[in-house]
C-alpha cells in the first residue's frame, strides 16, 4: 500500500508546475522542499544514531559555498607570491564538488567530536559551525565575506543543442523533487541496512552496542559522512537557486530551524522530516501573508517546539500514527 | 504515507490561496530596507521618511488618480534576505519600481534580480561605483558615490592640514569603496596613508583596531560605517585617548545620534552629510527641506534621523514622478520615464545622467556635499 | 610595549565580565547538567533591564543595576520552574530542545518589544578616561571591573561556606544522598539556576552601558559562556573566573596582533581544542565525558 501512495503522490507533486502558475508560490515549494532535504539530513543524525549535532548548516553552507566558488572559479593567495587558483566550471561539476566536499568536512569532524558526547559533543559542534562561519566572513580573498558571492550561474544541464536550462522555476522545482525522492530513498536503504540497524543500536544504548562488538565510531562517521554530504547537497540546490551566497548562511539560527522540522515531524522516522520540513516552510509565507511580524512568527515557533517536546516528544508523524492505530483497532473490534 | 498525502495537498491548497490576485486600487511602491540588523537605526530612519513621503502625496491625490501604497520589506541588513525581498515584491506584489537596498551590498547583492525581471530601482543611499557602472539599466541612483563624496572633500586636505592619514572601515562594498575612493584622493594630494583597519559591520569591540591606529603616529582618522558603529568608535577613541581628527564619510553618521549617545566624545569630529537639517537654508530646495524636517519632528520621530530619513522621502517623489510621466504603472514606462524626471528634492534639483557601459547605463544623480563639525555639542559648518 | 599593555589592560577589564557568564553558566551547566541557551538571553535582559530603568525610568544608575541583577535572578527562577521542573528526569537532548525553544521566544520577545535598533545607556562616569602612562581605561570601564570581581568573590563566598552552596555542592556531586539527608532538590535547582540567571544578567547591566544594547547580543556572549566553562571544567567556580580571563587575553592578544577579524573565534577555538585534547577542562578533576 505504501509504495503505491508514495507513487502517486511524486505523481502528484511532480505535476504540480503544469497547473500552479503563481512563481512565488513556485518559489516557496522550491525553498521548502530544499529544507526538506536538509532536515532529513539532520534527521539522519538526529534521530537514527541519536547525536544532537546543532553544528548542521555547516554542512549545508560548506556544500554551498564549494559549488558557488568552484562554478565561479577562484584565486587565493596562499603565500604572498604564490597563487591557488580554479577556472569556472560547469555547474553540475560544482554541485558534485559541493557534496563531495561537504561530505569529507563531516568525516573530519566525525572523526574529531566523536571523542566526546552528550553536551561536550553539542557544544563542539556549534563551535565547529561558528568556527567555519567565522572563516568565511574574514576570509575575504576567497568568500568575499559580507559582500557575498554574487551572480553565480544557474544550473544547465545537456550536451549541444540539447541543453536543459534550470533557471526557470518549474524546472528547477522538478530538480528538487527529484532530489528529494533520491536522498529519500537513500535513507530508507541506508536504515534498513545492516549500518543503520547499527546506528539505531548505538542510539537505544551506546555501552550495550559496544558491548556486543558494533564499531560504534565507525556507524557515527558513516551516518555523519551521508548526513553531511546530503547537507552539501541542499546547500548547493539552494546556492544555485537563488544564485547568492554570503556568511550569514552558517548562522545558527538555520539550523535551529532544521532541528525545529526534525523534532515536531518526529525524529528518527522517516516521515517526519518532511512533514516537519513542510510545516516550517510554509507556515513563514501563511502568516507572512496574515500580516504576522517575523519576531511573532518565531515566538510560535518557540513555544510550539516546547509543546512538542512536552506532549508528543516524539513529534508529529509518530502521534498520527499511533491514533491512526488505535482507531484501526477500535473500528475493527467495532465490527 | 497517507498523512503525507493529506498533508501536502492541504499545503498546496493553502499556497495557492495566497497567491490570489490583488484588486489595483493603490499603485504600489516597493521598498526593501535593512529594518532590523547592524544597519536598523539608518534603515528604519530611511523607512519613516518615505512614509512621510507617501502621506503627502496621497493626501495631495495620489498619482494618475490612485492612492500610493509603499510596500515596505525588511532585508535584516542581509545580501541573501535582499535578494528574498525583492522576489516576494515583485513576484507577488508585483511592484512596478523599488527603492532600495540601502549598504552597497544590499544593492549589490539584488541588481541581478532586477535585470532578470526588469523592474527599476531607486538607489537611495549606496555609495559604492560599482552600482553604476556594472552595465545594469535598472538602476537609478540618487545617492553620491564614495567617489564623488572624495572629490568634494579634496579642497579640504590642505586646509585641514592633514599630513599622515588612517583608516578605519567596515569590510563590506560600503566601507571598502569608500576607504579606497578617499584613499586614493589623499595620495594624489601628497598625504601619506598609514593603516587601513577593517571591522565586521556587527562588531561592538574596536579596542585592537584603535590601539593600532594609534600606535601609527598619523593626524587623521577616516571612519566609514553605520551611525551604531561610530558612536562606538568615537567612545572608545577617547577612551584610548586617541588624539587625532576623526572624519566620518558616506553621510549615514547621524551626528545629532552622534551628540546624544557619545556624548563629550563627539566633539570636534568631522561629518560628510548630503543634507544639513542644522541651516537648511543653504539647500537647493529649501521649501521642500522644511516641509519633511517640520512632518518629521510632528510625528516625534528622532532628531538624528533627520540626514536619513530624506533619502527615502525623495526616492519615493522621484519614484511617483516616473510613474506619473510613464502614464501607467508598467515596469518598462517607468524606466524609461526616469531618464527624463526632474525632481526638486532635498538632494537637491534631482535628475540622471548615463553612466556605465554604452548602451545599459545607469542612472545617477549628482548632489551636493556638505562638511559638518560637531563642536561643543552643537553642529556647525566646517569653517577654516 | 605600549600597545602590549593597553591591550593586557583591555583584557583584564574583560575577563572581569567573562568571568561572571561563565560562574553562572557553570553552575547551571555544571550542577544541573542543563544546556542552557538562555544564558545568552539573560545577558541581554540584563542589559536591557538598565535601558528601560536608567533610561525610560530615570532611575539611579547604581540602584538600577541592583534591579536588574534581581530581575534577572527572578527570571532565571521563573524558567526554572515554568519550564525545567517537568523535565527533572528526562535526558539532555530534551531539555537542550526546551531552552532552544524558550531562547527562540525570549529573543524575539525582546525584538518586539525594543525593535532591533541599537539602544545607548547613559552613564553617570565622566567622559575622560583615566590615564595610567601609555594606557588609559574608561571610568565605567572601571567601574565594571570593581563589581565583577566583588561579585565574583560573593559567589565564592556564597557556593562555598555558606549552607544553600553546600546544598548546591552536594546535589551536583550525588543527587541521591542529598535527597537523602533532607535537602530539597526541587528549590535547589530553581536557587542554582536564578543565581546563574542573575550573574548573566549582571554581566549585560554592566557591559550594556559600555556598549550599546541590541536584541542578539546575547547571542555571543552564551558561547563565550560555554567556552569559558569547559576551559574552566564544569562546576568549577575557580576554574571558570581564571578561563573567564585567559578567554579575554586570548581575543585581545589575537585581535592585536593577529587578525581583529577572527577576534571572536578565539573562544570557539579554544573549544574546539580543550574538548579534543583535554576534555575534562584545564582544572577539573576526574570527570566522565563519553
Amino acid at each position: 500500500m505504501s509504495r503505491y501512495l508514495s507513487f502517486v503522490l511524486v505523481a502528484a507533486l511532480a505535476s504540480v508546475p503544469l497547473w500552479l502558475h503563481d512563481f512565488y508560490v513556485l518559489h516557496v515549494l522550491i525553498t521548502t522542499g530544499i529544507f526538506i532535504i536538509a532536515a532529513m539530513s539532520l534527521n539522519l543524525l538526529l534521530g537514527f544514531t541519536g547525536q544532537l549535532s546543532l553544528g548542521h548548516v555547516a554542512f549545508f553552507g560548506i556544500g554551498a559555498y564549494t559549488s558557488a566558488l568552484v562554478s565561479l572559479g577562484f584565486e587565493i593567495h596562499v603565500l604572498p607570491d604564490i597563487t591557488v587558483g580554479l577556472a569556472p566550471k560547469p555547474v553540475w561539476f560544482a554541485m558534485l564538488a559541493g557534496i563531495a566536499v561537504a561530505g569529507l568536512t563531516g568525516y573530519a569532524i566525525g572523526k574529531l567530536s566523536f571523542r566526546v558526547r552528550g553536551a561536550y559533543f553539542v557544544i563542539v559542534s556549534i563551535s565547529f559551525a561558528e568556527v567555519v562561519r567565522l572563516v568565511a566572513v574574514n576570509w575575504v580573498e576567497l568568500t568575499q565575506g559580507p559582500m557575498a558571492l554574487n551572480n553565480i550561474p544557474a544550473l544547465t544541464l545537456g550536451i549541444g543543442p540539447i541543453e536543459l536550462s534550470f533557471l526557470r522555476k518549474p524546472s528547477f522545482y522538478l530538480l528538487v523533487l527529484a532530489a528529494m525522492v533520491v536522498c529519500y530513498i537513500i535513507i530508507v536503504r541506508l536504515v534498513t541496512s545492516r549500518a543503520g540497524r547499527a546506528m539505531i543500536a548505538l542510539r537505544e544504548n551506546e555501552s550495550l552496542a559496544m558491548s556486543v562488538g558494533i564499531d560504534v565510531t565507525r556507524y557515527l562517521v558513516i551516518a555523519t559522512i551521508v548526513s553531511a554530504a546530503m547537507a552539501g547537497m541542499a546547500g548547493a540546490l539552494y546556492t544555485h537557486y537563488i544564485r547568492i551566497v554570503d556568511p550569514d548562511i552558517f548562522l545558527f539560527i538555520y539550523t535551529v530551524t532544521m532541528v525545529i522540522m526534525v523534532i515536531t515531524g518526529g525524529k528518527g522516522t522517516l516521515t517526519g522530516p518532511l512533514v516537519g520540513g513542510a510545516i516550517f516552510g510554509i507556515l513563514p509565507e501563511v502568516l507572512r501573508a496574515m500580516a504576522i511580524r517575523p519576531e511573532v512568527q518565531w515566538i510560535i515557533y518557540g513555544v510550539l517546539m516546547v509543546l512538542v517536546v512536552y506532549f508528543l516528544p516524539e513529534g508529529i508523524v509518530p502521534a498520527i500514527k499511533r491514533s491512526l492505530a488505535g482507531w484501526k483497532r477500535r473500528t475493527v473490534d467495532a465490527l | 504515507m497517507k498523512k503525507i498525502a493529506v498533508l501536502a495537498a492541504a499545503g498546496l491548497l493553502a499556497g495557492s490561496a495566497f497567491s490570489g490576485a490583488v484588486a489595483q486600487e493603490t499603485i504600489k511602491i516597493g521598498v526593501t530596507q535593512p529594518l532590523t540588523g547592524a544597519f536598523a537605526a539608518s534603515g528604519n530612519y530611511v523607512a519613516q521618511g518615505a512614509k512621510i513621503a507617501e502621506d503627502e502625496i496621497n493626501k495631495a491625490g495620489g498619482v494618475l488618480g490612485k492612492q500610493i501604497q509603499l510596500i515596505i520589506e525588511d532585508n535584516k541588513s542581509n545580501p541573501t534576505e535582499a535578494v528574498s525581498t525583492v522576489e516576494k515584491l515583485i513576484q507577488k506584489d508585483k511592484v512596478p519600481v523599488l527603492i532600495g537596498a540601502w549598504s552597497s551590498t544590499l544593492t549589490l547583492a539584488v541588481m541581478p534580480k532586477l535585470d532578470e525581471y526588469q523592474v527599476p530601482m531607486i538607489v537611495e543611499t549606496s555609495s559604492s561605483g560599482k552600482i553604476t557602472t556594472s552595465g545594469n539599466p535598472y538602476i537609478f541612483r540618487i545617492s553620491p558615490t564614495s567617489e564623488m563624496e572624495a572629490k568634494a572633500f579634496q579642497p579640504l586636505v590642505a586646509k585641514m592640514g592633514i599630513k599622515k592619514a588612517n583608516f578605519l572601515y567596515t569590510n563590506n562594498d560600503f566601507g571598502i569603496g569608500s576607504g579606497a575612493e578617499y584613499s586614493k584622493m589623499l595620495k594624489a594630494n601628497g598625504v601619506e596613508i598609514g593603516v587601513m583597519e577593517t571591522m565586521d559591520p556587527k562588531a561592538t569591540d574596536f579596542s585592537a583596531q584603535l590601539a593600532k591606529i594609534k600606535s601609527t603616529g598619523g593626524d587623521t582618522l577616516f571612519v566609514t560605517t553605520a551611525v551604531e558603529q561610530l558612536t562606538l568608535i568615537l567612545k572608545q577613541a577617547e577612551e584610548q585617548q586617541l588624539k587625532v581628527k576623526i572624519v566620518s564619510c558616506g553621510g549615514s553618521n547621524s551626528p545629532d545620534q552622534l551628540i546624544d549617545q557619545a556624548g563629550a566624545a563627539a566633539n570636534g569630529s568631522y561629518h560628510t552629510a548630503f543634507f544639513p537639517p542644522w541651516f537648511p537654508e543653504v539647500t537647493k530646495n529649501p521649501d521642500v527641506a522644511k516641509r519633511y524636517m517640520d512632518e518629521w519632528k510632528k510625528r516625534g520621530h528622532n532628531v538624528g534621523g533627520l540626514t536619513e530619513g530624506f533619502r527615502g522621502y525623495d526616492g519615493v517623489y522621484v519614484a511617483v514622478a516616473a510613474i506619473k510621466a510613464a502614464g501607467k504603472p508598467d515596469p518598462e514606462a517607468i524606466r524609461k520615464a526616469l531618464w527624463g524626471v526632474t525632481v526638486k528634492g532635498i538632494y537637491g534639483d534631482i535628475h540622471f545622467t548615463k553612466q556605465g557601459p554604452a548602451g545599459k547605463e545607469s542612472g545617477q544623480n549628482v548632489p551636493v556635499v556638505y562638511l559638518v563639525t560637531i563642536d561643543n555639542g552643537k553642529v556647525v559648518r566646517t569653517k577654516f | 610595549m605600549d600597545q602590549l599593555l593597553q591591550h593586557l589592560l583591555n583584557a583584564t577589564v574583560l575577563g572581569g565580565t567573562y568571568a561572571l557568564l561563565g560562574i553562572g553558566l557553570t553552575l547551571i551547566f555544571g550542577i544541573m547538567r542543563v544546556v542552557n541557551f538562555t544564558h545568552g538571553e539573560l545577558y541581554a535582559f540584563g542589559a536591557y533591564c538598565m535601558y528601560l530603568l536608567v533610561m525610560l525610568l530615570n532611575v539611579n544608575f547604581f540602584l538600577a543595576f541592583f534591579l536588574a541583577v534581581a530581575l534577572g535572578a527572578a527570571l532565571g527562577g521563573a524558567i526554572e520552574i515554568l519550564l525545567l521542573n517537568r523535565l527533572r528526569g528526562a535526558d539532555i537532548d530534551t531539555t537542550m530542545l526546551v531552552m532552544i525553544g524558550a531562547w527562540i521566544v525570549m529573543q524575539n520577545a525582546e525584538q518586539l518589544t525594543w525593535s532591533g535598533v541599537a539602544l545607548s545607556v547613559n552613564s553617570p562616569f565622566p567622559a575622560d578616561p583615566l590615564v595610567l602612562g601609555p594606557m588609559s581605561v574608561s571610568w565605567n570601564r572601571i567601574y565594571v571591573f570593581a563589581v565583577a570581581v566583588v561579585l565574583i568573590g560573593a559567589t565564592y563566598y556564597f557556593v562555598n561556606r555558606t549552607r544553600l552552596g553546600k546544598a548546591m555542592r552536594a546535589t551536583f556531586q550525588d543527587r541521591d544522598t542529598a535527597a537523602l539527608m533532607g535537602i530539597q532538590i526541587d528549590r535547589i535547582h530553581t536557587a542554582t539556576f536564578a543565581l546563574g540567571s542573575s550573574l548573566a544578567a549582571a554581566a549585560g547591566a554592566l557591559l550594556g552601558p559600555v556598549f550599546v544594547v541590541t536584541p542578539t547580543m546575547g547571542d555571543l556572549a552564551a558561547s563565550k559562556a560555554f567556552a569559558i566553562v569547559i576551559l574552566g571544567g564544569l562546576g568549577n567556580v575557580v576554574g571558570a573566573t581564571v578561563g573567564g580571563f585567559i578567554l579575554a587575553f586570548a581575543e585581545e592578544i589575537g585581535a592585536g596582533y593577529i587578525s581583529s577579524g577572527y577576534r571572536d573565534a578565539m573562544g570557539f577555538v579554544l573549544i574546539i581544542f580543550i574538548l579534543l585534547m583535554r576534555p575534562t577542562g584545564l582544572f577539573a578533576q576526574k570527570e566522565r565525558i563519553g
